[in-house]
Order: structure tokens, then C-alpha cells, then sequence
């Protein structure tokens, strides 16, 4: 084992690449000629051919299955295959019914129709965000005034110091009227 | 092709039968599982179909196609963060066991030597950098050109026979002892 391993790893260097090359048959008729002329005088690289030889052919060889294995393959393809193409057929079978140009005077309209929204329509916009407002407010609350007229005086507490400075402010220029 | 551009499945199913096996060995040498591989190439096909338009002609279709798979395959394998190298052994969906590097002698410790070498081969390209073992997967095991390879894999011809000769340099090193 141990000669093998010296033998393997002494193995001429320079033409390792190409004896890979060589191996799988590839490579100029140049380069094949070469390679066979070293293969004559050197044992080792003989020997790495011979390894080679030995360990890659096992290790690509396939496994053979049943032929219904191939059988039931091919259906799902095929199944799968007419699901992808119904799947891609309803949505284009629509483009050629209305034509080519459509798509972009659609494109057009919808950007039409949302800019002339945004600029007349900011009025309607704002009532409709008060009534989401309202909306917002929970229904135990909406459902007796009296609670809403409570939370509504609690506004005014906390308003009432804003109220006072105004107060004070209009004293004042009562008083500076006054004089 | 043309048929098959215009979106007609009867003509695709014709490529399918071509190529399915081809398709479905790529994907296993990948993932080493045969649902896995099932679904994968399958998913290929789906895909070729749904892209069809977009091969130009300017390869082969099987190149292009195989392209499609191992760009699947990659995903797939990054996806999962790593690849189920399991033990040939561990495959038990009714297939018969891979005769690979096992199927060398009958003797127990043969077999238990050559199961050691599979998992240490199976090691070894889990832990290979993707493009060094797609470029030998598709020489080794599908027996592509190294020129189709290179196509598959846009790249050069010569930046291919580097990733083989590494990849059967990395497998020659961790097999030394079994060889």
C-alpha cells in the first residue's frame, strides 16, 4: 500500500493534466502523440493511467431503473407540462382578443383617471377621512349622547388653560381700550 | 423546434423522451436521491418549456437544456446549504442498489472497503467546489465534450480541463488508498 502511495504521488507532474486529458479522450493530436510517447518510457504515469481506469468508470456508472419508472416519469412531465400551458393560455389568449395597442391606451386611461381623481377629488377625500374618524369612535360610546357630551367636556378641561390665557389676553385689551 | 417555440406540447413531448433520462441522471449525480432528481428535472423540463422562445439556436438544444438542469441542480444544492451524498446503501426506493464502487467482490471485507471508498469519493465531491464537480460529473458521468462543457458551463475549454484535472486529482488523492 505504501509503495503505491509513493508511486501515485511521484506521479510525473507535468503531464498530470494532460493524462486526465488523455484518459477521456480529449486533447490535439499533438498533445495525444506526446503523452503516448512519455506513456512508453515512464511506469508510473502508466500506473495513473491504470488507476484511472479502474476508479472512474465505477464511479459513473448509472443506475438502471424499471422501465414504468421511465413510464410514470414521462406522464407527470406531460401532465405538468398541460398544466403550465392552460396556466399560461387563459391570460394570453385575452392580449390577442383586444390587440396590441390596448395595453398601453389602458395603461394611459388608468393614469388619467388617477390624476384628474387626486386633483378634484380632495374635498370628497377629506369628509370621508371625518366619517372613517367617526367610525373609529366605539360604539358604546356612540350609542349614548350623554357619554359623548362627557368625553367632550373632558376636551374643554384640558382646554380650559388655553381658554383662560385667551381670557386674560381679551381683558387686557378691554382694559388697554378702555384707558 | 420551431413547434416547440410556438408553444405546441406535442412536439416538447418528443424532446422530453429524448432527454428525460439524460436529464434525470444529471440531477441524481447531483443530489444523490431519486425523488429529488425526479422532481428537479422535471422542474427542468417545465422550465425549457415556459424559455423555449429564448433559445436562439446557436448551441445545441441538449447543451442549452443542460445548462437549465445544472443551473436547477446548483440551485437546488445551495438551497439545501449542502447536498445528500447519502451512502449508496441508504437509496431504498425500490431501485436496485448502484454497482459502482461497490460492486467489486463478494468477499465482506471487499465490500466493506469498496463501500468506504464510495463514501469517501461521495465526501470528496460533496466538498468540491460546484464548478470543479459539474465539469466532471458532466465529462464523467454524462460523457459530455469538453468543448459542450464548456458551453454548459459558459466558460473556456482550457478553464474546464483545469476543474477536471482538479477534480480527478481531489478523487485520485482521497481514493489513494483504495486504488
Amino acid at each position: 500500500m505504501s509503495e503505491r502511495r509513493i508511486a501515485l504521488e511521484n506521479a510525473c507532474a507535468e503531464f498530470e493534466a494532460d493524462l486526465v486529458l488523455h484518459y477521456y479522450g480529449e486533447g490535439q493530436e499533438a498533445e495525444r502523440r506526446r503523452v503516448e510517447s512519455h506513456l512508453e518510457t515512464c511506469q508510473r504515469c502508466v500506473r495513473f493511467m491504470d488507476d484511472l481506469d479502474g476508479l472512474l468508470p465505477r464511479m459513473s456508472k448509472t443506475t438502471e431503473l424499471p422501465q414504468n419508472f421511465w413510464d410514470n416519469y414521462y406522464r407527470e412531465v406531460v401532465h405538468k407540462l398541460n398544466q403550465e400551458r392552460e396556466g399560461i393560455s387563459w391570460w394570453r389568449s385575452l392580449i390577442p382578443s383586444f390587440g396590441g395597442w390596448t395595453i398601453p391606451a389602458f395603461g394611459t386611461a388608468v393614469v388619467v383617471v388617477l390624476a384628474v381623481a387626486l386633483v378634484f377629488g380632495k374635498g370628497d377625500w377629506s369628509v370621508r377621512s371625518n366619517a372613517t374618524q367617526q367610525e373609529n369612535i366605539p360604539q358604546e360610546i356612540l350609542s349614548d349622547s350623554g357619554r359623548l357630551e362627557f368625553f367632550g367636556s373632558l376636551d374643554l378641561l384640558e382646554s380650559l388653560p388655553t381658554l383662560e390665557n385667551m381670557d386674560g389676553s381679551r381683558l387686557e385689551s378691554s382694559e388697554v381700550r378702555s384707558l | 423546434m420551431a413547434f416547440c417555440q410556438r408553444g405546441e406540447t406535442k412536439y416538447f413531448e418528443i424532446l422530453v423522451r429524448r432527454y428525460m433520462e439524460k436529464a434525470f441522471h444529471i440531477a441524481l449525480n447531483f443530489t444523490r436521491n431519486t425523488e429529488e432528481a425526479k422532481d428537479l428535472s422535471q422542474d427542468a423540463f417545465l422550465r425549457a418549456f415556459t424559455r423555449i422562445k429564448q433559445f436562439d439556436g446557436r448551441s445545441g438544444f441538449y447543451t442549452w437544456f443542460y445548462r437549465l438542469v445544472v443551473n436547477i441542480c446548483l440551485d437546488f444544492t445551495r438551497r439545501k446549504n449542502k447536498i445528500s451524498w447519502e451512502p449508496l446503501d441508504a437509496i431504498s426506493d425500490g431501485a436496485p442498489e448502484r454497482p459502482e464502487l461497490t460492486d467489486v467482490s463478494s468477499l465482506p471485507e471487499d465490500v466493506t472497503m469498496a463501500r468506504e471508498a464510495k463514501r469517501r469519493a461521495d465526501r470528496t465531491l460533496e466538498t468540491m467546489p460546484n464548478k470543479q464537480r459539474t465539469a466532471f460529473l458532466l465529462r464523467n458521468h454524462q460523457g459530455l465534450s469538453i468543448a459542450d462543457i464548456a458551453k454548459v458551463m459558459k466558460t473556456t475549454e482550457a478553464t474546464v480541463r483545469v476543474y477536471l484535472h482538479r477534480a480527478v486529482s481531489a478523487l485520485r488523492q482521497s481514493l489513494l488508498e483504495f486504488v
